[in-house]
């Protein structure tokens, strides 16, 4: 077996290749990956700065829960900190790639199996290497009855998404909403099941998720708590309509009107699936980055892109400067009353448009529908002309026009101060949440805008904390910044996960530092990465 | 696979000029590949989407779309795939198998075989 340049923090040459023949006596010396090749293919693709700090040690890919049990035990054995990654496409977050610098990733990629598809009761249980593709391909091949919901890569993990907190834009967009039951190996390599499925031999596991005591999903969520080998994903039945609404309005202060007016239609269920709203820059991007072009194409200045040449390009387009796009799934008839009341609505802000398209059961799959999973999204990466990459920063904020227009501006401002192109979108989770997404996409090659941008983050962060706004996801360099933010009672939230952390966990193999959680023995790593 | 691609690739594949290839001229090696890239690589380097469009502006329409392409050497693609370029992300072993990718570039350079 190869040797690897890289190894765990406080493990000797010797331990290290003990522990890698115990990891091959398990999977096979083949899935034990520790050339410099391999460990290349787990380093951050997207990385904002030197992928090298957090570069992993080694990668071991079990077929089977058992094989990850076994592997679970061999790391406590051996203070092993492992990585778990479902398909290693968390771009944007840190891809396959540790926050602890010579982890050895947890690769599950090869437990790759869609269990079961139940149409009568629309639910899927799916092993964590199932990506989007597999599920929908799986769900079509059944008869295409269910409908998944995708985000906007497709190529991610149906199971690792939903534990991420991602997003999809159907009425089961919200996708931790989604899940009902898991199998979950322990740090200490026990195996659990929860809700319905500690019952032997249920058949109810996958259509009741509170089971009897503590609800226990939830900790396995952007959590260091176990690894999921299994999990029930409820399905949206297919509908028989879907129309897509793209509304628009023209002046630059229309935010807080978008906001103020969708949510109520958003609250009461006429629009019945997650919304976008894009701000003007936003709305240039997306239709550049479907046509292959780039920044170069309008703007070749240096600084933040000025709102005139981004209000001339929408100008040029017919489309106004706020813009929001959601769609609805009903019957046919179903969607005339909404749209109506949508109409209704919007008819009385002054300049709005309203346009609308449509789709029947029986006709060909529409982009604009998301209900495919692709890799169109992916474009937007190469803004700058690449080879690109994008970092995030998403606080949460109640749907209230003032109160979001603040926030924007107040994000606004930095990534003027900071020389960034400021591409957001205020995605709507759930009926009364959004996340501005405030994306920061530099140039892989670009020192000075990655520097700019991780400055960018760290005090958006801080205004956050100075204005009461956490954020919901962050990129692996960042997670204990964004665990920063959850202040009350001096942080005794992240108290808590921890006291947890070393209760199920007191080796601390499993993932640390993951949302800023680190193990009694790691704790010193706090703020480092 | 590619279940649900040809209902949004058809058009796209009619509208951009794409020599299918016919499956019954292909080898078995050949047809694994094809089955893998439909599988795995069409979603970037499909007609009209991200890669495709990359490549046509960095070279031009005709080398953009990689299944029409008759100047790929076998090794190239192997590096590439294994080791990223541009935006695009290495394949790891778990999720592109040596087979699947030895299939890929018989399937890629078949034009010179």
């Amino acid at each position: 077996m190869a040797q690897s340049s890289v190894r765990p923090p406080g493990v000797s040459e010797a331990e290290f290749k003990d522990a890698l023949k115990a990891f091959a006596a398990i999977v096979g010396p083949e899935w034990v990956l520790v050339s410099e090749e391999d460990r290349h293919s787990y380093l951050d693709a997207f990385a904002p700065g030197n992928p090298d700090e957090h570069a992993s040690s080694a990668a071991v890919a079990p077929r089977s829960a058992e094989e990850v049990q076994a592997i679970v035990k061999a790391a406590n054995r051996y203070r092993i900190p492992l990585w778990p990654v479902s398909t290693g496409r968390n771009l944007a977050y840190g891809g396959s790639a540790p926050v602890l610098r010579g982890s050895v990733v947890l690769d599950l990629k090869r437990m790759n199996r869609v269990l079961e598809i139940d149409e009568e009761l629309g639910y899927a249980l799916v092993e964590p290497g199932v990506s989007f593709f597999d599920l929908f391909e799986a769900l079509q091949a059944a008869g295409g009855k269910l409908w998944i919901s995708t985000p906007a890569p497709g190529w991610g993990s149906v199971i690792g998404n939903a534990l991420e907190h991602g997003l999809g834009y159907t009425p089961y967009g919200v996708h931790t909403d989604t899940i009902c039951g898991m199998e979950v190996v322990l740090p200490t390599g026990e195996l659990v099941r929860t809700g319905m499925g500690a019952v032997k031999d249920s058949r109810e596991w996958q259509i009741f998720k509170y089971g009897y005591g503590p609800v226990w999903d939830g900790l396995f969520t952007q959590s260091n708590f176990g690894v999921v080998t299994k999990m029930g994903v409820w399905l949206m039945p297919q509908p028989e309509a879907v129309a897509n609404v793209a509304i628009s309005l023209p002046n630059a202060g229309d935010l807080p009107v978008m906001v103020d007016t969708l949510r109520p239609l958003r609250l009461n269920d006429t629009i019945n699936a997650t919304y976008t709203i894009t701000n003007p820059f936003r709305s240039i991007v997306d239709g550049f980055s479907a046509q292959g072009k780039s920044r170069a194409d309008i703007y070749k200045g240096t600084g933040s892109i000025p709102f005139d040449v981004v209000a001339k390009e929408l100008a040029a387009e017919g489309r106004g400067l706020w813009n929001a796009t959601f769609n609805l799934f009903d019957r046919d008839k179903g969607l005339d009353l909404r749209i109506a009341a949508i109409q209704e609505a919007f008819a009385h802000v002054p300049g709005a448009k309203v346009q609308t398209r449509r789709w029947q059961r029986g006709q060909p799959f529409e982009q604009w529908m998301r209900v495919q999973p692709g890799l169109f999204a992916l474009g937007i990466v190469d803004w700058y002309g690449g080879p690109g990459g994008h970092m995030n920063y998403a606080p949460v904020v109640a749907p209230i026009g003032k109160r979001v227009g603040e926030l924007y501006e107040a994000i606004y401002q930095r990534f003027v101060e900071y020389g960034i192109d400021f591409y957001a979108g205020m995605l709507n989770v759930g009926p009364r949440a959004l996340l501005v997404n405030a994306v920061m996409f530099f140039n892989r090659d670009d020192a000075d805008l990655i520097r700019r941008g991780r400055e960018l983050y760290r005090v958006l962060a801080k205004d956050g904390i100075a204005s009461g706004f956490g954020d919901y996801r962050a990129h692996i360099s960042f997670m204990d910044e964004a665990a920063d933010m959850y202040t009350f009672n001096g942080h005794a939230l992240r108290t808590l996960n921890e006291r947890v952390k070393d209760a199920l966990d007191p080796q601390g193999i499993l993932a640390p530092g993951k949302q800023g959680i680190w193990p009694r023995a790691l704790r010193g790593n706090r703020g480092k990465s | 696979m590619r279940v649900l691609g040809p209902l949004v690739m058809s058009g796209l594949l009619l509208a951009c000029g794409v020599a299918v290839a016919d499956e019954a001229s292909l080898s078995a090696k050949e047809l694994q590949g094809k089955r893998a890239y439909d599988h795995i690589c069409v979603y970037c380097h499909g007609p009209g989407v991200w890669g495709t469009n990359r490549l046509a502006k960095r070279l031009d329409k005709e080398h953009a779309l990689l299944e029409n392409r008759t100047d790929l050497p076998a090794p190239a693609i192997r590096a590439i795939v294994r080791s990223g370029v541009g935006s695009m992300p290495p394949m790891r072993r778990t999720e592109l198998s040596d087979s699947d990718l030895e299939a890929i570039a018989a399937y890629l350079t078949r034009h010179g075989r």
